[in-house]
C-alpha cells in the first residue's frame, strides 16, 4: 500500500537544489570588510600606535627626558631675549642718567 | 587614562613645569636704580672691582650736578611750551625775552655737554684700551640731535 505523499518532501527537493551565487561574491565581500577595517584603523590608528610606544618604558623616558629638554631649550630662548632688551633698555638708561639733555621729558622737547 | 595617555600627560607636564622653572631662575631683574646701572656696565665692560669701586665713585660725585642740570632743562623746555603757546594764541613773540630765553638755554646745553664729557672721559680714563673703546661706542648710542635752538 503506498504512503500518503509526505508535505515536506517538496520543500526538501527544493532545499537540496544548488542556488548559483553570484560570481563576484566572494571579491566583494572582502573589499566590504576590507573598506569597514580600513575606516577604523585610520582613525584609531595614529592614537593606538602612539599609546604602544608610550606604554614602553624606554621610549616612556625618552619622550619626558625630550620635553623636560625643550622646556629648558624655550626658556633660555626667552631668557636670551630678555636679557638683550633688558641690556639696550639699561644702555638707553645709562645715556639718560649722563645726559641731562636727554633725561628732559620727550614730550616738552625742543623742535 | 591608557598608560600612553598618562605618559603623554607627564611629558607636557614635566616641559611646562622646567620651562618655568628656569625661567623664574634666570629671569633678569629689573631695576631702575644708578647702582643696577652701574652693575650693568661692570658686567658688560668687564671692569675690575677697582675701576668699578673708582667709576662708581665719579658717578655718584656727578650725579647731584647732572640731575641739577635736568632739571634746568626741563624748565626752559616748559618756558619754550609757554612761548610757542603765547605766540599760537596771541600771534606776538617778544623777541627779546625770546632771545634771551636762547642765551639761557645755550648756556645750559653747553654746561650739560661739558658736565657728560668730563664724566665720560673721567670714567673712559679708568679703563683699558679694549674697555674704553666699548664704553666710548655705548655713549655715543642713541645721542638725539641737539636742537636747533642750542647749536
Amino acid at each position: 500500500m503506498p504512503s500518503p505523499p509526505d508535505p515536506l518532501d517538496p520543500l526538501l527537493d527544493r532545499w537540496t537544489e544548488s542556488t548559483e551565487s553570484a560570481p563576484n561574491l566572494a571579491p566583494e565581500v572582502w573589499r566590504r570588510i576590507d573598506l569597514i577595517e580600513g575606516a577604523s584603523r585610520e582613525t584609531a590608528g595614529f592614537w593606538s600606535e602612539l599609546d604602544a610606544w608610550l606604554s614602553r618604558p624606554p621610549f616612556a623616558v625618552l619622550f619626558v627626558t625630550c620635553c623636560a629638554l625643550l622646556g629648558l631649550f624655550l626658556a633660555e630662548v626667552r631668557v636670551n631675549r630678555l636679557q638683550r632688551e633688558h641690556g639696550s633698555e639699561l644702555a638707553h638708561n645709562y645715556l639718560l642718567l649722563i645726559d641731562p639733555l636727554l633725561r628732559a621729558d620727550p614730550a616738552a622737547r625742543l623742535p | 587614562m591608557n598608560r600612553g595617555g598618562l605618559v603623554l600627560l607627564l611629558g607636557i607636564a614635566v616641559g611646562v613645569g622646567t620651562h618655568f622653572v628656569y625661567f623664574r631662575v634666570h629671569e633678569p631683574v629689573y631695576t631702575d636704580t644708578i647702582d643696577a646701572q652701574l652693575s650693568w656696565m661692570k658686567g658688560e665692560l668687564q671692569l675690575s672691582d677697582a675701576q668699578f669701586a673708582r667709576i662708581k665713585e665719579l658717578h655718584m660725585a656727578s650725579n647731584p650736578r647732572l640731575r641739577a642740570l635736568a632739571t634746568q632743562v626741563a624748565q626752559m623746555e616748559a618756558e619754550f611750551a609757554a612761548f610757542e603757546n603765547t605766540r599760537r594764541t596771541t600771534d606776538r613773540v617778544d623777541f627779546i625775552e625770546f632771545a634771551r630765553f636762547v642765551e639761557t638755554r645755550r648756556a645750559i646745553s653747553q654746561q650739560c655737554l661739558d658736565s657728560t664729557r668730563r664724566l665720560v672721559l673721567a670714567a673712559a680714563s679708568e679703563m683699558t684700551p679694549s674697555q674704553r673703546e666699548r664704553y666710548l661706542g655705548i655713549v655715543a648710542l642713541d645721542k638725539q640731535p641737539a636742537s636747533p635752538l642750542t647749536n
